[in-house]
């Protein structure tokens, strides 16, 4: 046991070796045609200017490869830095918010103060990747940072912050097109000027990180034990995610976001063995290097297979970080290395309950809240003379155009709201929603899939795509989590796997930047305006045969929540409960997400407001969430169509938004619980 | 006689590790019996493989005589009732919500409740004392009605026996007390098979007909706490230097030299 506390075993050079090997030989391959090892080598140092080939090695080629080494060991070390601050093996810049957040104020500098661009696009990108950050920092503070609060912060702060983005890109995609492309992180290069920026700040923040090891080997006995050892633990952890942050916005604002390096390479350096910090750190910063090099000849080599559409670096390293990363995921065999010990976020749902009521009352008051959004909807809206009633004589007439929408939004927010509480039950889990647990993702990522092959199957085909999306990650979530018994835990990280791959997916069509990849923007933000009357209708049949199947289901869901093995004792067949449950929920989920795409909280929210009005006991909770989601959608519908007259926003941006104020606020409520 | 429960040869191992090796016991009905052992020594194991909780690697269990793997998943809980070391936490439920889950084997996911079934859950809470708080949140109960709560729902479960995985750890001693006297009352007056995990041997010497001892995996002592409650017993179990005085007819006080 202790003989090997120091030596790693010989797994780790070997394969670190392999990867770097494989990826020297995969970027250089299409140089050997044209001249031999030695030259290309010479010429990266030192060209013959009266040769093409070789002003190209040396400036395109040299720095791209440097390029790649470089941010590659940066990412790398930032992200095992980053899992050790939150003693989380799938944090990363990522689920920080950093690279979401310099995303946006580049976007923004872009549209607003392009001068700020010109002056030092840099200090921008820091500036949202702190925005980003200081959001979730803020949001976690009162928290101590325990790791499950500090993932989920992070996620929505990306949600939001992306919805945002996404919402800017609608609204002015022609001026922000090279965006696509830039937020998918390409390592294309012109010169070393790029290079030599950027070496010396990565070399700076190198040994800021070393220099933290020490302290930083005491939170692996966690933070109560390393303040007993004299650690300033809070001060350790914000120092040391200030270096982190520095870090990744310094490459997001050369290179875009290359997202899962931070993520992949520590995870990989654990699965071969490294154990201590000091080896952590080592290996990560080498296998992030091999990784990117190795992503990097992939996208040149697809970028030339598909010819003229450029293949962003940061869409390649997804495909290899994405199956590492559930390897990771299957490898966290023990409880202890995934992030358990959780504040009372996630082990105390009762924090979100109030007092019991009778369930008519808030029932009554949200209908006829309903009834005056469905009105306000139909009759009450802007023209270009200023608003105006539509009298009840032309509804006939009014309702052709906004009847559908209207009813589409309605049943999502319903089914939605449904969908939500049924697998906060299923999991015991306060936190988890068909959106964090990537359940919608999947369903989108599959209609991306759908785009990105070329084939324009119209809704129908959507659809069913959809579905089956949603299945597979439900399936995924399966097989992760099966030997964990569908603890609560282990679904939401699965969640925040599937959440970041369908985000790469979806930034690979956008860097497309054509008509589809604007269609489909549009539906991933929740467009209603697309909605045909007869799809309305479908909807409602499916939502109300699957909600009334979820009613019949109380009991189960209020014995499951006590735990496998209290349920056990009971006579439930646990596994084929939950598995029964759980394609109920994906049902539900696909249905909602065509509609309003993967990105609203309703299904996090309504559960919620749903338990808050006194709902505690299942069936009720299910009924009033249903009817709570309906009026946010359908209100989130209206506004979006009156709020930016005559454009008009996404509904499911706007929910968005809203839900994730919504969660910040839960957020901080539980840090006083 | 068949016994309730007839273990043969059990071995279980978890993840490569033997933690039950060559167990070969019987369970009387309507007997109240302590499991005992050092921390480690499989007694925890053990229950959770006479709940069906976990598989066992080798060996035979059976209950009345019929073996577990023939025994459908409702049909057992609704002879074998079992309580987990740590009850989770109950989401909101008050504790009548609570105790009605006990009527699930018998009426599953659908069925609906009848006036005898409200009966039923109405007599557990009063049979436990918990009439007063039976509309109150069990979160927001102390430690030992909490407890309470739990065996409550076993109760309602009706079964013949109750499986309780150190019950009364969490608990000051008027409460260990309490808890204990309480499961003894109720399994003489309703001829309850009980199996619990006790760490306090002189309390499990009190309130138990039979004390059966683990160590490392094997058995060490099984007998009444007469045959039990003497220095070289406990020594064997515990594996330290102790003494035994009973201070009076059926009550013993254990110390280490």
């Amino acid at each position: 046991m202790s003989a090997d506390t120091t030596a790693p075993t010989p797994k780790l050079p070997a394969s670190t070796l392999l990867i770097w090997t494989l990826g020297l030989v995969a970027v250089s391959w299409p140089w050997l045609d044209k001249m031999s090892l030695i030259t290309l080598v010479t010429a990266s140092a030192a060209p013959d200017t009266s040769q093409f080939d070789q002003i190209m090695v040396h400036y395109s080629w040299a720095p791209r490869v440097a390029m790649a080494v470089l941010i590659g060991s940066g990412l790398g070390l930032a992200g095992a830095v980053l899992q050790q601050v939150l003693r989380n093996p799938l944090a990363s810049p990522t689920t920080l918010g950093v690279e979401s957040g310099a995303q946006l104020a580049i976007a923004i500098a872009s549209l607003h103060i392009p001068g700020l661009l010109v002056f030092s696009p840099d200090l921008t990108a820091v500036a949202g990747g702190l925005l980003g950050t200081g959001l979730v920092i803020a949001l976690t503070w009162r928290l101590g940072f325990s790791p499950v609060t500090v993932i989920l912060a992070g996620m929505v702060v990306s949600f939001v912050l992306g919805a945002i983005n996404y919402a800017l890109l609608l609204l002015n995609g022609e001026f922000l097109g090279h965006l696509f492309i830039w937020g998918a992180g390409s390592l294309v290069q012109n010169d070393w000027s790029q290079f030599q920026a950027l070496w010396p700040r990565v070399v700076v923040l190198t040994i800021g990180m070393i220099l933290l090891m020490r302290p930083l080997q005491l939170l692996q006995l966690g933070a109560g034990r390393a303040r007993a050892l004299g650690a300033r633990v809070t001060a350790l952890r914000l120092l040391a995610l200030l270096l982190v942050i520095l870090m990744t916005a310094c490459v997001v604002s050369r290179v875009g976001v290359v997202a899962f390096i931070g993520l992949a390479a520590p995870a990989l350096a654990r699965l071969l063995g490294a154990r201590t910090l000091q080896q952590q750190l080592f290996w990560s910063t080498l296998i992030g290097a091999g990784v990117l090099l190795l992503a990097d000849a992939l996208a040149q080599l697809a970028t030339q297979w598909i010819g003229g559409s450029l293949i962003p670096t940061g869409t390649t390293t997804a495909l290899i970080g994405g199956p590492i990363l559930l390897l990771a995921l299957r490898g966290l065999r023990n409880d202890h290395q995934a992030p358990t010990h959780t504040s009372n976020l996630t082990s105390n749902p009762a924090s979100f309950a109030r007092s019991r009521r009778s369930l008519w009352p808030p029932m009554l008051i949200t209908l006829m809240l309903l009834a005056i959004v469905t009105t306000l909807s139909l009759a009450w809206s802007p023209s270009l003379a200023g608003w105006q009633w539509t009298p009840p004589s032309e509804w006939a007439n009014a309702w052709q155009w906004r009847g559908p929408r209207l009813v589409a939004a309605l049943l999502a927010g319903m089914i939605l709201g449904g969908a939500g509480t049924l697998i906060q039950r299923l999991t015991g889990n306060v936190m988890a929603s068909p959106e964090l647990l990537g359940i919608s993702g999947g369903a989108a990522l599959a209609m991306v899939a759908l785009s990105l092959l070329g084939i324009s199957a119209g809704r129908g085909g959507q659809l069913i795509a959809g579905a089956a999306g949603a299945a597979v990650v439900l399936m995924l979530l399966f097989l992760l989590s099966r030997r964990h018994r569908f603890s609560g835990h282990h679904l939401l990280l699965g969640g925040v796997a599937i959440y970041v791959f369908m985000d790469a997916g979806i930034r690979l069509v956008l860097s497309k930047g054509d008509t589809e990849a604007m269609k489909l923007l549009n539906w991933l933000s929740g467009s209603t305006w697309l909605v045909t009357g007869s799809e309305a209708w479908a909807l409602a049949l499916i939502g109300i045969i699957l909600l009334a199947t979820a009613l019949l289901c109380s009991r189960l869901l209020t014995v499951l929540p006590l735990g496998g093995a209290t349920a056990q004792a009971l006579g439930v067949r646990v596994p084929l409960a939950r598995a029964v449950l759980l394609l109920l929920a994906a049902l539900l989920t696909s249905a909602a997400t065509i509609i309003i795409g993967p990105l609203s909280f309703v299904g996090l929210m309504a559960p919620h407001l749903a338990r808050m009005l006194g709902q505690q006991t299942v069936a009720r909770q299910l009924l009033l969430a249903a009817l709570v989601g309906a009026t946010l959608l359908a209100a989130a519908d209206y506004l979006s169509r009156v709020i930016l007259f005559p454009n008009q926003l996404p509904a499911g941006i706007l929910a968005a938004l809203v839900g994730g104020l919504y969660f910040f606020w839960g957020l901080s409520r539980h840090g006083k619980a | 006689m068949s016994a309730f429960f007839n273990i043969q040869s059990l071995g279980v191992a978890v993840g490569g590790t033997e933690i039950l090796r060559n167990i070969t016991l019987d369970f009387a009905n309507g007997e109240v019996t302590a499991l005992l052992g050092h921390n480690g020594s499989g007694k925890s194991t053990l229950l959770k493989a006479l709940a069906r909780q976990l598989s066992p690697k080798g060996g035979t269990l059976s209950l009345n005589g019929t073996p577990f793997s023939q025994i459908g998943q409702r049909d057992f809980a609704r002879q074998v009732g079992y309580m987990p070391q740590h009850p989770p936490a109950t989401d909101g439920l008050t504790v009548r919500e609570l105790v009605a889950l006990g009527r699930y084997p018998w009426k599953g996911p659908l069925g609906r409740y009848q006036p005898d079934d409200h009966r039923i859950i109405d007599q557990a809470i009063d049979d436990t004392g918990l009439g007063s708080f039976s509309h109150r949140s069990v979160d927001t109960l102390s430690g030992g009605e909490r407890q309470r709560a739990w065996i409550a729902l076993l109760l309602a479960q009706q079964t013949r026996c109750l499986l309780l995985d150190e019950p009364i750890s969490a608990l000051d001693v008027l409460h260990q007390v309490e808890t204990l006297r309480l499961i003894r009352s109720l399994a003489r007056k309703r001829g309850l098979t009980v199996i619990m995990v006790l760490h306090d041997v002189d309390l499990a010497a009190r309130f138990c007909d039979r004390l059966v001892a683990l160590k490392a995996g094997t058995l060490t002592a099984d007998g009444s706490p007469h045959e039990t409650m003497n220095s070289p017993t406990l020594e064997s179990i515990y594996g330290v230097p102790m003494g035994v005085m009973e201070r009076a007819p059926g009550h013993w006080v254990s110390y280490v030299h």
